[in-house]
């Protein structure tokens, strides 16, 4: 899976649990969509159930925009698909 | 792993008091992993009078609490520092299907599982089973402030 495919997956994923469906990949979830640390952690938990990986608790606070969460678990992925 | 926690130990755990604990015992328990609770419903409870005065159905949303109240107990039971037992713990998200209606002389049992659990709050699946049948699932997402 290439990074766009991933990048389009975990938009899928995040516009489901934040409800929205139009925003950019570098939007902030806090300031521009209302997302707060809760939703953070169930679009970690569902990208974790959904990929079969484990996002370490330290990455959480990095989850600020989709282009940090495809960031991450392209990062995450790595030394499992590598 | 089975264990057998009694009420006074469900009622040292929960920061809720009566009428607000709505799980009578732990049955199960795996660290980080699952829990499973029980709880007698009888028609000599606060909320059956009123729920409803003709028909004595155990509110839904007492349900939802029930299982929330057994992911606390998942949670303190995991972390055992002494100053964990001032935590509070607010739910910030639910997603709830109701299948069966519970009634008095149900017995329900609640089962918890982990998706994702942190310091500062988790995210688990619940079931609220009667004779093998559920009554209800939710998934939770919860905070914890310290």
């Amino acid at each position: 899976m290439n990074e766009q495919e991933l990048r389009s997956q975990l938009k899928s994923i995040v516009a489901e649990i934040i409800e929205m469906e139009n925003f950019g990949d570098d939007e902030s979830f806090v300031t521009d969509l209302g997302v707060d640390s809760m939703m953070a952690l169930e679009i970690v938990a569902r990208i974790e159930k959904t990929y079969r990986i484990r996002i370490p608790e330290e990455y959480l606070p990095e989850v600020k925009s989709l282009n940090d969460v495809t960031r991450i678990v392209a990062q995450v992925m790595q030394p499992v698909n590598g | 792993m089975t264990v057998r926690l009694g009420f006074d130990d469900v009622r040292r755990l929960l920061p809720q008091s009566y009428p607000f604990v709505l799980v009578d015992v732990i049955e199960e328990w795996e660290r980080n992993s699952r829990i499973v609770c029980r709880k007698n419903v009888t028609g000599n409870e606060w909320m059956i009078p009123g729920h409803f005065p003709a028909q004595a159905i155990y509110p839904g949303v007492l349900l939802i609490e029930g299982m929330a109240q057994s992911a606390i107990l998942l949670f303190r039971l995991d972390r055992t520092k002494p100053d964990d037992a001032d935590s509070s713990f607010m739910i910030a998200g639910v997603k709830a299907r109701f299948l069966r209606p519970v009634v008095p002389g149900d017995q329900i049992r609640y089962e918890c599982t982990v998706i994702k659990m942190v310091s500062t709050g988790g995210v688990v699946e619940a079931t609220a089973q009667v004779d093998g049948e559920i009554a209800a699932k939710a998934d939770l997402t919860f905070a914890v402030q310290s």
